[in-house]
C-alpha cells in the first residue's frame, strides 16, 4: 500500500498542470460567467431594493415592477452566480483530488452554454410577466428540464473520475462534492415535477417550494462551499485537518439535518401540523454541522496569522466560514417557537437566503477562485488592490445587510404583530433598514465590479507572468517561491 | 468510509425525509376530502365548497407573474402562530350593526380553483386573505364600485388613504388611449392628456376579479370553524 501512494505521489507535479490544462476552458467559462451574472444580479438586487422603500423609483418601466425585479434577482444570484460557481469549483476539485484529467471538456462547455442561454431565456421570461410566480422557481417552466439535462451533462465527468480514481484515500471534500452532486439534481427533479408537472394540492405545492428553497442551499450550497474550505485550508496552510473524524461527523450531520428542514415557512398554514414543526425544528439543528464545519477549519488555520494575512483565498474563506457560523446561528433564532412569528413574514426570511448565498457560499467560492485561476491560467492576479478591494467591500456591505434585513425583519415583524396598532405602522417600518439594504448592495455591486473585471482580464491571459503568488502583504526576500521571474522563462530554463 | 456506505447512507438519509414529508403528505393532501354541513351541527346539509366566482385561474396567473406575493400574503394563521385574526379586518368581518361575525382562519379549501397556493413571502404590505370583502366595505356607501376602486388603487396604490404605500403603480396594466365620441366607458377617473382617456388591460380586469374572489364571508361547517365561541346548530 505504501508503495502504491507513494508511486501517485511522485506523479502528482506532472498531473496536478496536465489537470489544471485539460480543465482550463470549462472552469473559467463557468466562473467568469459566473461573475458576470453575479453583476447582474447585484444590479437587479439594487433595483429592487430601492424599490421597496421608494416605490416610484424606475416606476413607468413595467418590466422592472417591484415583484418581478426582485425574482430576477434571486433567479439570476442562484441559477446565474451560484450555479455556475460551483460547477467551475466542483468540477476541478474533483478532479484534482481524484487525480484524473477531464476528459470532456467539450461536452461540458456546450452543456455550460446551453445552461446560460437557459438561464437567459428564464430571466427574459420572468421580466416579460411569463414567471411562475413560484419563489426560486420563476423560470418559465420549460426551463427546468433544460438545466436539468445540461446539469446531467457538467457533472456526469466527475462522477466518473471519482469512481475511477486509482487508490489512495478519499478526502472528506469529495464526500461532500459527490453529496452535494447528488443532491441537487434529486431536490430539483421531485420540486419541480411536483409543482409544475403532477397536479397535487395547491398548499403542498407552496410547503414543497419551501423545502426546496431551503434544501437547494442546505444540501447543494453548503456541501460545496464546505467541500472547497476543507480543500483549501490544508492546502494554503500546509498542514492536515484539525480532526478528520469531526470532519467525518459534520458530513453526516448535514445529511441527516438537511433533508428535514424548510417547511417552518408554512407555520400556521392548514397542511399536516408535524411538517412545520419538523422544518423549524430541523433549521434549528442545522447549527451542529455548521459549528462542527466551523471548528475543525478555523482550528485547521489557528496560529497561521501571517499566512491568513496574506493570502486572498484564506482570507475569503475565513470569513465564508464566519459566514456559515452566523448562518447557523441565525436559524436558531429565528425558527424558535416563539420567534418564527417575527420572522415569518418579515425580510428576515430574504436576509437568511442572502447570507447563505453571499455571506457563506459565495465568500468561500471568491476563495477558490483566487486559488484556481491563477493556476490554470499559469498567471497570477494582477493588483493586490482590487482583491483588497473586493473583500473589504464585501464584508462590509454583507455586515450591514445582515443587520439590515434580519434585525430590521424582526423589527418590521414586531410590529405586524401589535394587532392594535395601524396597518401603516408595520408597513412603514421596514423603509429605514431597506434604504440600508440598498445602500450595502451598492458597495457588493462595487466590490464584484472590481472582481469581475479582474478575471476578466485573468480570462484573457493578461495576468502577471511570474513564480510569486499575488499576496496581501509585501514579499519578503525569502519566499518559499523560488526567486520572482518570468514564470515561462524559468521553467524554460529549468527544463 | 467507502463509497458503499456512502451511498446507502445518503439513500437511508435522504429517503426517508422525502418519503416522509414530501412524497406521503403530497398523495395524501391529493385526495383531501370535501367537508358535509350537517343538520345537528349547522342546521343545513350539503357539501362545503366556497363559491369563488370571477376569472380566478387567470388572475392567479398575473398575480403570479407580476411577484405581488413578494409583499403580499394570503395566509391567516391560527392565533398560536400570529395575530392575525384580530388585525382588522383580514380574517373577515368583525361583528357590528350590519355584519356578521365571520373572521376565520385560513382552510385547505381557500385555495380552491388556484395552481399555487400564494401563501408570500413577507408583509411588506398588508395580507390579502379577505381584501375583496374589505374594499367592499371601503366603498359602502359611496358610489364607486369595487371593481373600480381596485383599478384606481392598482394605477395609483398612494392616491387615495394610503399615502405611505410602498406598493408600485401600475401604469403597465393600463392603456392611453384616443377619446372618441363618448368614450369607451370604463376609462378611470384620472387626469388624461387632452383628447385621451386611461384604460384597465384586460390582464388588470383579471387581476382585479381575481382580488375580489379573495374573501372571508362564508358559513364553514361547524368541523371547519376554529373559533372558540362557536355553537352546534341545535344548542342556538
Amino acid at each position: 500500500m505504501a508503495t502504491d501512494s507513494d508511486s501517485i505521489q511522485h506523479a502528482d507535479p506532472d498531473l496536478r498542470p496536465a489537470i489544471d490544462r485539460s480543465l482550463r476552458h470549462p472552469v473559467m467559462f463557468f466562473f467568469t460567467s459566473a461573475a458576470a451574472w453575479l453583476a447582474v444580479a447585484l444590479v437587479l438586487g439594487i433595483i429592487a431594493s430601492a424599490k421597496s422603500h421608494a416605490p416610484e423609483f424606475m416606476g413607468n418601466i413595467g418590466w422592472l415592477l417591484y415583484g418581478k425585479s426582485q425574482a430576477a434577482h434571486l433567479n439570476t444570484l442562484v441559477y446565474g452566480w451560484g450555479c455556475q460557481a460551483a460547477f467551475g469549483i466542483i468540477i476541478w476539485l474533483m478532479a484534482r483530488l481524484s487525480r484524473k484529467e477531464c476528459r470532456n471538456p467539450g461536452t461540458i462547455l456546450v452543456a455550460g452554454h446551453v445552461w446560460n442561454f437557459a438561464v437567459l431565456f428564464g430571466v427574459i421570461g420572468i421580466l416579460s410577466g411569463q414567471g411562475t410566480g413560484v419563489p426560486w422557481m420563476e423560470f418559465p417552466s420549460a426551463v427546468w428540464p433544460v438545466l436539468l439535462i445540461s446539469y446531467v451533462f457538467i457533472m456526469v465527468g466527475s462522477v466518473v473520475q471519482f469512481r475511477c480514481k486509482e487508490g489512495g484515500h478519499t478526502y472528506i471534500s469529495q464526500w461532500y462534492l459527490l453529496g452535494a452532486i447528488v443532491w441537487f439534481p434529486w431536490v430539483y427533479a421531485t420540486s419541480n415535477l411536483l409543482i409544475f408537472t403532477f397536479d397535487g394540492h395547491p398548499l403542498m405545492d407552496a410547503a414543497i417550494n419551501s423545502w426546496f428553497k431551503s434544501t437547494f442551499i442546505l444540501l447543494f450550497f453548503v456541501p460545496v462551499g464546505v467541500g472547497a474550505a476543507y480543500y483549501l485550508a490544508p492546502k494554503v496552510t500546509g498542514r492536515p485537518v484539525h480532526s478528520y473524524s469531526l470532519a467525518q461527523m459534520g458530513f453526516w450531520a448535514l445529511a441527516v439535518i438537511g433533508p428535514w428542514t424548510g417547511m417552518q415557512k408554512l407555520t400556521g398554514a392548514p397542511i399536516p401540523q408535524f411538517l412545520p414543526y419538523v422544518g423549524a425544528a430541523a433549521t434549528v439543528l442545522f447549527f451542529i454541522p455548521a459549528v462542527t464545519v466551523a471548528v475543525n477549519i478555523l482550528k485547521t488555520v489557528s496560529g497561521h496569522n501571517t499566512t491568513i494575512s496574506a493570502s486572498p483565498t484564506l482570507r475569503f474563506m475565513i470569513a465564508g466560514i464566519i459566514g456559515l457560523l452566523v448562518l447557523g446561528s441565525i436559524g436558531v433564532c429565528l425558527n424558535f417557537p416563539s420567534s418564527i412569528k417575527y420572522a415569518q413574514f418579515s425580510f428576515a426570511g430574504y436576509g437568511y437566503e442572502i447570507l447563505a448565498m453571499y455571506g457563506f457560499f459565495s465568500m468561500c467560492a471568491f476563495a477558490t477562485m483566487y486559488f484556481v485561476v491563477p493556476r490554470i491560467t499559469r498567471r497570477e492576479w494582477l493588483s493586490r488592490r482590487f482583491i483588497r478591494w473586493h473583500f473589504y467591500l464585501s464584508i462590509y456591505g454583507m455586515s450591514t445587510i445582515v443587520i439590515c434585513t434580519i434585525g430590521g425583519g424582526l423589527l418590521q415583524g414586531a410590529a405586524q404583530e401589535y394587532w392594535n396598532m395601524p396597518w401603516s405602522d408595520a408597513a412603514t417600518r421596514g423603509y429605514a433598514y431597506g434604504w440600508g439594504t440598498t445602500v450595502s448592495w451598492l458597495f457588493i455591486l462595487f466590490a464584484n465590479i472590481f472582481f469581475l473585471l479582474h478575471l476578466l482580464l485573468m480570462w484573457a491571459r493578461l495576468g502577471r507572468r511570474s513564480q510569486h503568488p499575488t499576496l496581501l502583504s509585501k514579499h519578503t526576500s525569502e519566499s518559499p517561491h523560488g526567486p520572482e521571474g518570468d514564470i515561462d522563462e524559468i521553467q524554460a530554463a529549468n527544463a | 468510509m467507502t463509497f458503499r456506505i456512502f451511498s446507502l447512507g445518503l439513500l437511508g438519509t435522504f429517503l426517508w425525509p422525502w418519503l416522509l414529508i414530501i412524497v406521503v403528505p403530497y398523495a395524501t393532501m391529493q385526495r383531501i376530502e370535501r367537508v358535509e354541513f350537517n343538520e345537528e351541527d349547522d342546521g343545513r346539509t350539503g357539501v362545503y365548497a366556497p363559491a369563488r366566482p370571477g376569472r380566478v385561474a387567470d388572475g392567479a396567473k398575473v398575480y403570479a407573474a407580476n411577484g405581488c406575493y413578494a409583499c403580499h400574503t394570503q395566509l391567516i394563521r391560527p392565533t398560536y402562530a400570529g395575530s392575525d385574526v384580530w388585525r382588522d379586518d383580514w380574517a373577515g368581518m368583525k361583528k357590528t350593526e350590519s355584519n356578521e361575525e365571520t373572521r376565520r382562519e385560513t382552510t385547505v379549501y381557500d385555495y380552491d380553483g388556484e395552481s399555487f397556493a400564494q401563501i408570500g413571502l413577507t408583509r411588506t404590505g398588508p395580507d390579502l386573505s379577505n381584501i375583496g370583502r374589505r374594499v367592499e366595505s371601503y366603498v359602502k356607501g359611496t358610489d364607486t364600485t369595487d371593481e373600480e376602486w381596485f383599478l384606481m388603487h392598482l394605477y395609483n396604490p398612494r392616491g387615495g388613504f394610503k399615502y405611505w404605500s410602498a406598493c408600485p403603480s401600475g401604469p403597465q396594466f393600463f392603456d392611453v388611449k384616443k377619446h372618441y365620441g363618448q368614450g369607451n366607458g370604463g376609462g378611470l377617473a384620472v387626469q388624461a392628456p387632452e383628447g385621451y382617456e386611461v384604460l384597465p388591460s384586460d390582464e388588470v380586469r383579471a387581476l382585479v376579479s381575481y382580488l375580489i374572489s379573495l374573501r372571508k364571508d362564508d358559513t364553514v361547517p361547524y368541523s371547519l370553524n376554529y373559533r372558540a365561541d362557536k355553537k352546534r346548530a341545535i344548542e342556538q
